[in-house]
């Protein structure tokens, strides 16, 4: 108990310095970024890494956000906050009914489903032209997303998941990760705890696809193609499967090595597609393995160790 | 004369779907065979493809090649430009086609030893390989955008016959259509006489059914891999050249493409080689009845709800080897 207590004033007391840093407009534009990054690799990593369902479709639930959040805000002039938030559970409830059919597969099917679905999605969204204006894109948002606004989404969703991955929720959906057969047989509702893992990961994709949309003013169906769920679940994966801080750690890191070669933006995406491989040959468990930071800490929490290695 | 029209059309698109069902087939099949030796999806495949339809570009066109080099600004060194443009060799479709076909081969064997060759001898968790290989396409697709630039290359006229057949019913057909089926089935003839006939066939297939026991039984596992990824880069390469010649060439190509023959070879069931071949078909068939009938906006949303609905109803696929949960 104390101990979680003390990881929520940590976690907090990241968010506020993270608010209260003077910076300048650059490196401001730079922490919003990586809010919003990491608020969709948080939601990608439940799925993935503490549940073991491995998507490549989850740009889509980004993009549902953005165009929520879009329309709201601007054809009916909603307040940007209940736009946010309407925006995760639009993709809530979309993932809802996707995932009603979808869960039964296992493995690699699901994946190639999450292909498909992803890719319809935008492609409804590209087409639909009356609504969301096509594929020229959403222009004209209002650019809601401030620094607070960003890093308090953040502090509060980051806060909020890593509570959920330690309480009943988080261990019933390790354990079905593990062993799906056991889990079952110890009585956990497995495909319902599924289901849950992918309403949370959607409903943060979401919100991190409506923030998106603030911050760059301008949303288009092709920001949101296969090529950026694969980068969430690439990150997931350099991070530490398994790992939620893990994940932060991978978000920040690619998200500032994206920065850092922006410069030559030629060659950014060869450098990213080379950095992608160079993990994978080097060390594909990812940064951090399976562990969270904390348990790196010498002394500091010695159970918690020998516990997440399992 | 409403039906008639109709009926036009659809003898028309038929002949359509099946000439691009088989140029996907080309493709799924080589993305399966892979698969049915490591099981998983090899994202890089398209990546051949583009290697494959540039090389032939550019034996037979040339290239002007820009590569503007900087780096961040803040180092002493700011960079440099290259800008030539690469002699024309005249060479004409037969050669440059077996350039194309061997340099896509090479590519994929080369592929296979750095990128995931140290892989799966780590580790046996497809995951890590899939995403190598979404990394490896990246990659391709950049280095010809750095190199050869994004814009869209059309194949020098009259690279292939476009002699325009009209049969009965005003239906009309492209020679190169003709020409892309014709060597479509001498490919996969030539590909199915190799896996039947040949010793490295015969290892090949029982590769597909276990992997390590083959290894077990005295099958350079090695030697055959890089056989498997040398053959599917080659079929990629003539599947490369006549999507090229059908719409035309750009980095992204592989991409969409791979796509395609993911779901195709999904439909007709992983692994499987028939499979391959029926499921492209398929969708080659559903690509162009619904240009035809419907609306050419919805033909990649058609595919993508074939994928779904195939997923849901027959998760192996027509011809896959039924999958069950272990218990």
């Amino acid at each position: 108990m104390k101990k979680s207590l003390a990881g929520n004033a940590a976690f907090i007391a990241i968010g506020v310095s993270l608010g209260l840093i003077p910076l300048s407009g650059y490196e401001e534009g730079i922490i919003v970024l990586l809010c919003i990054n990491c608020i969709a690799a948080m939601g990608v990593s439940l799925l993935t890494g503490f549940t073991g369902i491995f998507t490549l479709g989850h740009a889509a639930y980004m993009a549902l956000g953005a165009y929520t959040a879009a329309i709201m805000t601007v054809r009916y002039g909603i307040h940007w906050f209940p736009a946010i938030v309407a925006g995760g559970f639009v993709a809530a409830a979309i993932a809802w009914l996707i995932g009603m059919p979808t869960l039964r597969l296992t493995g690699d099917y699901y994946a190639i489903a999450s292909i498909g679905l992803g890719e319809a999605i935008r492609l409804i969204l590209e087409n639909w032209q009356s609504f969301t204006r096509g594929a020229r894109g959403f222009p004209g948002i209002d650019s809601y997303t401030t620094r607070w606004v960003a890093v308090l989404f953040f502090t509060a969703l980051g806060t909020g998941m890593f509570n959920l991955i330690n309480s009943r929720l988080g261990r019933e959906l390790k354990a079905s990760r593990d062993d799906r057969i056991a889990a079952s047989l110890m009585g956990f509702n497995t495909p319902s705890s599924r289901m849950k893992a992918l309403l949370i990961s959607a409903f943060y994709c979401g919100i991190s696809g409506a923030l998106l949309g603030g911050y760059m003013n301008f949303i288009q169906p092709s920001m949101f193609d296969m090529m950026k769920s694969t980068e969430l679940t690439a990150v997931v994966v350099f991070g530490g499967l398994g790992s939620m801080s893990g994940t932060l750690l991978g978000s920040a890191i690619i998200t500032s090595a994206m920065e850092y070669f922006r410069d030559i933006s030629q060659y950014r995406m060869l450098i990213y597609g080379l950095m992608l491989v160079t993990i994978m040959v080097v060390r594909p468990e990812g940064v951090l393995g399976n562990r969270e930071i904390w348990s790196f800490l010498p002394g500091l929490t010695p159970d918690r160790k020998g516990r997440d290695q399992e | 004369m409403g039906i008639e029209v109709q009926f036009s059309t659809l003898f028309q698109q038929i002949i359509n779907g099946l000439s691009l069902g088989s140029v996907y087939a080309l493709i799924a099949v080589g993305y399966s065979l892979v698969y049915s030796i490591l099981s998983f999806s090899n994202f890089a495949h398209g990546g051949f493809l583009v290697v494959g339809g540039y090389i032939c570009y550019g034996l037979l066109a040339g290239f002007s090649v820009n590569i503007l080099f900087t780096v961040p600004s803040f180092w002493w060194f700011s960079g440099f430009s290259v800008d030539f443009l690469l002699p024309v060799p005249s060479v004409n479709i037969w050669l440059a086609g077996a350039g194309a076909l061997a340099g896509a081969g090479l590519i994929a064997i080369l592929t296979e030893r750095f990128a995931y060759k140290p892989i799966r001898e780590r580790t046996s968790i497809t995951l890590y390989l899939l995403i190598a290989s979404m990394g490896i396409s990246i990659v391709i697709e950049n280095i010809f955008v750095i190199i050869v630039g994004g814009r869209f290359r059309a194949l020098p006229p009259n690279t292939f016959p476009s002699k325009l057949f009209t049969l009965i019913g005003g239906v009309t057909v492209n020679a190169s259509d003709i020409l892309s089926l014709v060597f479509a089935v001498f490919f996969l003839g030539g590909l199915q006489l190799f896996l039947n006939r040949t010793r490295w066939g015969l290892a090949i297939r029982a590769a597909a059914c276990d992997l390590r026991t083959a290894g077990l039984m005295g099958v350079n596992v090695s030697q055959l891999i890089a056989i498997v990824f040398f053959v599917a880069g080659l079929l990629a390469a003539v599947g490369g050249i006549f999507l090229s010649a059908r719409y035309t060439l750009y980095p992204q190509l592989g991409g969409t493409i791979t796509t395609k023959a993911f779901v195709a070879a999904v439909i007709g069931g992983l692994g499987s080689l028939p499979g391959a071949v029926v499921g492209s078909l398929a969708l080659g068939l559903a690509e162009m009845l619904t240009a035809g009938f419907i609306s050419s906006q919805m033909r990649d949303l058609v595919v993508f709800s074939m994928l779904v609905i195939m997923l849901l109803v027959k998760p192996a696929g027509f011809f896959g080897r039924q999958i069950s949960d272990k218990i």
